[in-house]
């Protein structure tokens, strides 16, 4: 998922539609008329307060890949496949599925069972009868992600995969009705509890699509009653469920009273953070949390202040608090003495400056214009962003795949460096002329300026500091532009932005969640870069095609090579999250890939 | 005609009188009058022109506190390893970038002269055979302390606040300028024609107020979308006139009916010699007060809108962007830059509010 640039927490900031939307949301107080089988072990009195950092996008996560929404929506829908709890790294288990898929054909058809007896949450739309989860409701899902009129973000995780979806998607475009009715030679629920997905190609990293919250099962009925306000009616079928909304202010979700439950029976990976949590939740009956209150705070320092007056049990410690709160890599003792425990970890995230290989003075292939880039490149202090801007709580990228992710090489190093005299020569040799004002000419003797977009909050200025100072010593004249993100990330899309900076999280743990940023038919659907290299893409084509092993893992290293080469990214850093829990709270460990933890956690009476 | 009357003292002579009979007046003029003077010094380059230069080490605590500790300045840190930028084999700069670094290892190129011979070539040569013998020797060791501590990246807060109150106090002024020549002009031509002409600037005048302020200074700041001290000027001048327009144009209204504009008038004055060499100088001090009271107005909008971050460009030091920085060094426990800009601007502030006011009272020949 896109994240916001800055402080690792500000992610994707709203979309400008939501304002509008002020709805409290009054989900499943309607009574129903089905029996009632409430099964839910979670206690009302057991609350969990909680911060974001950024708002929320509604919580249709077919339509947006705002890693708010996907924290909230991960508690309310459920997909077939999800992650282990506390194995890293991160390992699918089945969640709505019985077991996970059976695979045939080589890994071409994907046969999944779905458990019976799981029913949505009660709503309107669905004429108060009671709603079973099948596996036509996968179907309805996967098939909407396509929907040219959802415009959804996360389409790549199926586009061109299932045999027979890209064509009714072409005629979806052409007639302007995607019809749900038609059958799909790959799509298709044999019985209602059986979902049968044929792919167009063997495909690696398949479920890990479908453990994304994109596919996550909704009901066709809820999204055709509200339409598009449906991002502000969520009903599924896990833990919890929407009880207030209000747009970038408070959502406050209670547990789900006909969630089926499950028993906290996780194996310790052996750290002793994971063995405690074992002997504190074995055996418990899960969801404990009735409860969440979930606050947006934008601004660090109130989020800190927050937590420091105990009104929030746990944060995301902002990195600008970290030299109060910790000694290196542990709490000082003040906290520690207060019970409150760390945890610490690198982000499976990079960050990362594009440039936009359309602009005409930063963009294309010639050795002039790549120099340039590179000279920017080798101009930016990376170790100045990670000790003063970033206080020393994030790592240097080396490369496009960070740790944690399959396809991480920890041995590689990058070629480009921080050389700013070199810089200066690489430019010298190319006739980027210094003019009488110091600052250097294209070499045609145009004026030679540089557009970087940035959002208007105080850490963009820090980064755009930074800049400044290592461009004007390579005589680059360096012009800021400040919007806000969500336009910011709409001109990116279109290509729009000369440079900006941007970050990504994984979606799964997998090098391909990284390297299709820069894969070229990406352009529009998250390669903002809009970077287009045959080289790289026959690359990636052909790294799709190789099983996971050492044959895939070295063509992730050309690939990253290649990038290098052309330089259409800067690299910046994987942030390390550290977050702080109040010895009330029971079962925390935070996961690289789900966001959503409250269904895991307990509070114990203080 | 008696000496007495011959020697009568003008409006300004009088108003200049009574401020001077008001001690915390002048001692507020004087406070505005040193500002002024640092302003033209660094202006000028005399002083904080330097500003920029990395003199201390990062947060630098003021002198009078003395210098961090090794174990409070140097945090353990995650660092990795230092190895040698690899060889990518696929770079198209590849074998350019290695003759590059082999020039720089032999001491060679480094500035391109573009064909002319440098006279000092061989000297520089010598002196860069010297700084690779010592490292250190030509970069000035970067100190402990300063005498108002540093910032982030080692500035010296005290120059750093005299430029940034530079920057403050010249938006500040050109603001309220042109916000007062905005609001006068308009103010003068409305009250003076009436009729439909006055209709019209009401009705503008209305349509302008009726968008909240800071909406406004905000939609005006992302159609600039450039950022610039020019922008912020802009910004400010082209919303602030609202007020002065009102009070000119009941002035004008009230004047214009004064016989000595008829008898002006009835010797064959031109509408424009009316307005402004009869009437305007008998409501100039009305516009010299707004003048003054937008001045502090603008220099809070300018501190406002650079906390926001719609200010001024990264690379210009202001009062604004110095407590934008600021916010987020309290949480660490550096102070020295948020009290040296507070400091700066409450004085500067305080001093001219209390200046505008005696200067109100001075202006006001009702007032005895």
């Amino acid at each position: 998922m896109v994240l916001r640039k800055g402080g690792w927490r500000e992610w994707i900031a709203a979309g400008a539609t939501i304002s509008v939307l002020f709805i409290a949301v009054t989900a499943g107080q309607t009574a129903w008329a089905g029996p009632n089988t409430a099964t839910s072990p979670a206690d009302p009195h057991k609350v969990i307060h909680a911060a974001f950092v950024a708002a929320d996008d509604g919580f249709d996560i077919a339509r947006t890949y705002n890693a708010y929404s996907i924290w909230v929506a991960e508690s309310i829908f459920e997909p077939l496949l999800t992650y282990d709890y506390l194995a890293r790294p991160a390992e699918l288990v089945p969640l709505t599925a019985t077991a996970m898929p059976e695979v045939e054909d080589g890994g071409k058809t994907y046969i999944f069972h779905v458990k019976k007896g799981i029913y949505f949450t009660p709503d309107p739309a669905f004429k108060g009868q009671r709603r079973e989860l099948t596996a036509q409701d996968y179907v309805y899902t996967f098939e909407r992600l396509l929907d040219p009129a959802i415009h959804s973000p996360s389409a790549y995780l199926l586009s061109g995969r299932i045999v027979g979806l890209d064509a009714l998607v072409a005629r979806a475009r052409k007639t302007g009705h995607f019809d749900y009715d038609a059958p799909v030679a790959g799509l298709s629920a044999p019985d209602r509890y059986t979902l049968k997905v044929q792919l167009t190609h063997p495909d690696f990293n398949f479920l890990y699509a479908v453990a994304y919250p994109a596919l996550a099962a909704v009901a066709r009925e809820v999204i055709t009653e509200y339409g598009a306000q449906s991002g502000a009616h969520p009903v599924g079928t896990g833990p919890y469920q929407l009880s207030q909304y209000v747009p970038r202010s408070k959502i406050v979700l209670t547990a789900n009273p006909d969630y089926r439950g499950y028993i906290w029976n996780f194996k310790s990976t052996g750290s002793a953070w994971d063995d405690q949590l074992v002997r504190e939740m074995r055996g418990k009956h899960m969801p404990q949390v009735g409860r969440v209150e979930i606050s947006i705070i934008e601004e660090d320092q109130s989020r800190w202040l927050a937590f420091e007056g105990g009104q929030l049990d746990l944060v995301g410690l902002p990195q600008s608090a970290a030299p109060i709160v910790m000694d290196g890599d542990r709490l000082k003792p003040a906290f520690a003495k207060q019970g409150i425990r760390l945890y610490r970890q690198v982000l499976p995230a990079i960050t990362y400056t594009l440039f936009n290989m359309r602009d005409p003075v930063l963009g294309g292939d010639s050795p002039a214009k790549i120099a340039l880039r590179r000279a920017i490149a080798m101009s930016y202090d990376i170790d100045k962003e990670i000790t003063l801007i970033r206080q020393n709580q994030a790592t240097q990228a080396e490369m496009i795949v960070p740790e944690g992710v399959v396809g991480h090489d920890p041995n590689y190093r990058s070629s480009i460096p921080y050389d700013r005299d070199l810089a200066n020569r690489l430019l010298d040799h190319f006739g980027y002329k210094r003019g009488a004002d110091g600052y250097r000419r294209l070499p045609d003797g145009k004026p030679l300026v540089v557009h970087l977009t940035q959002e208007p909050d105080s850490l963009s200025r820090q980064y755009g500091e930074l800049w400044k100072r290592g461009l004007d010593k390579i005589g680059i004249r360096l012009n800021i532009t400040v919007s806000n993100f969500a336009d910011n990330l709409k001109a990116a899309t279109q290509c729009k932005l000369a440079m900006w900076q941007s970050a990504w999280q994984a979606d799964y743990p997998e090098a391909e969640n990284f390297l299709q940023l820069l894969y070229g038919p990406n352009i529009g659907q998250g390669n903002n870069s809009c970077y287009e290299s045959k080289a790289y893409d026959a690359l990636y084509r052909k790294f799709l095609a190789t099983p996971p092993g050492p044959a895939r893992n070295a063509l992730v290293i050309e690939m990253n090579r290649q990038e290098e080469a052309d330089t259409p990214w800067i690299l910046g850093v994987s942030p390390v999250s550290n977050w702080l829990v109040r010895p009330w709270v029971e079962g925390f460990k935070r996961h690289p890939i789900m966001e959503s933890d409250w269904q895991y956690l307990d509070v114990v009476k203080h | 005609m008696n000496d007495a009357v011959r020697h009568s003292p003008g409006l300004w002579a009088l108003a200049w009188r009574r401020l001077r009979a008001d001690r915390v007046a002048m001692v507020a003029l004087a406070i505005v009058a040193l500002y002024l003077v640092s302003l033209l010094l660094s202006a000028t380059g005399v002083i904080a022109r330097h500003w920029d230069a990395e003199v201390g080490v990062s947060y630098a605590p003021p002198s009078f506190l003395g210098a961090e500790t090794a174990a409070q300045r140097d945090a353990p840190r995650i660092k990795v390893p230092p190895a040698p930028p690899a060889e990518n084999p696929r770079d198209p700069l590849g074998p350019l970038l290695k003759r590059l670094r082999a020039e720089r290892a032999a001491g060679q190129g480094g500035i391109d002269y573009y064909g002319i011979q440098d006279p000092l070539a061989g000297d520089i040569t010598k002196l860069r055979a010297k700084l690779r013998a010592e490292p250190d020797a030509g970069v000035a060791k970067k100190r402990a302390t300063l005498p108002f501590g540093a910032d982030k990246w080692g500035h010296d807060i005290v120059q750093k606040t005299i430029k940034g109150s530079e920057t403050s106090i010249v938006v500040g002024l050109t603001a309220a300028f042109l916000a007062t020549l905005l609001g006068t002009l308009f103010g003068a031509i409305s009250g003076y024609y009436g009729g439909w002409v006055d209709d019209c600037f009401n009705w503008f005048y209305s349509v302008f107020t009726s968008v909240p302020y800071l909406l406004l200074i905000l939609a005006v700041a992302a159609v600039l979308h450039q950022k610039g001290v020019l922008t912020i000027v802009l910004i400010l001048g082209l919303t602030g006139w609202t007020g002065v327009y009102r009070l000119i144009r009941a002035e004008y209204l009230k004047h214009k009916q004064r016989e000595y504009v008829l008898a002006a008038d009835a010797i064959g004055a031109s509408h424009a010699s009316r307005m402004f060499r009869h009437i305007f100088p008998n409501v100039s001090h009305v516009a010299l007060v707004q003048l003054s009271i937008l001045t502090v107005a603008f220099i809070k909008s300018e501190v406002i809108l650079s906390f926001l971050g719609f200010g001024v460009p990264v690379g210009v030091a202001s009062w604004g962007s110095m407590l934008n920085e600021a916010q987020n060094e309290l949480i660490l426990g550096k102070w020295w830059q948020l009290v040296a800009a507070t400091t700066a601007m409450a004085v500067l502030v305080t001093a001219f509010s209390v200046f505008t006011d005696a200067l109100r009272d001075a202006l006001d020949p009702k007032l005895k």
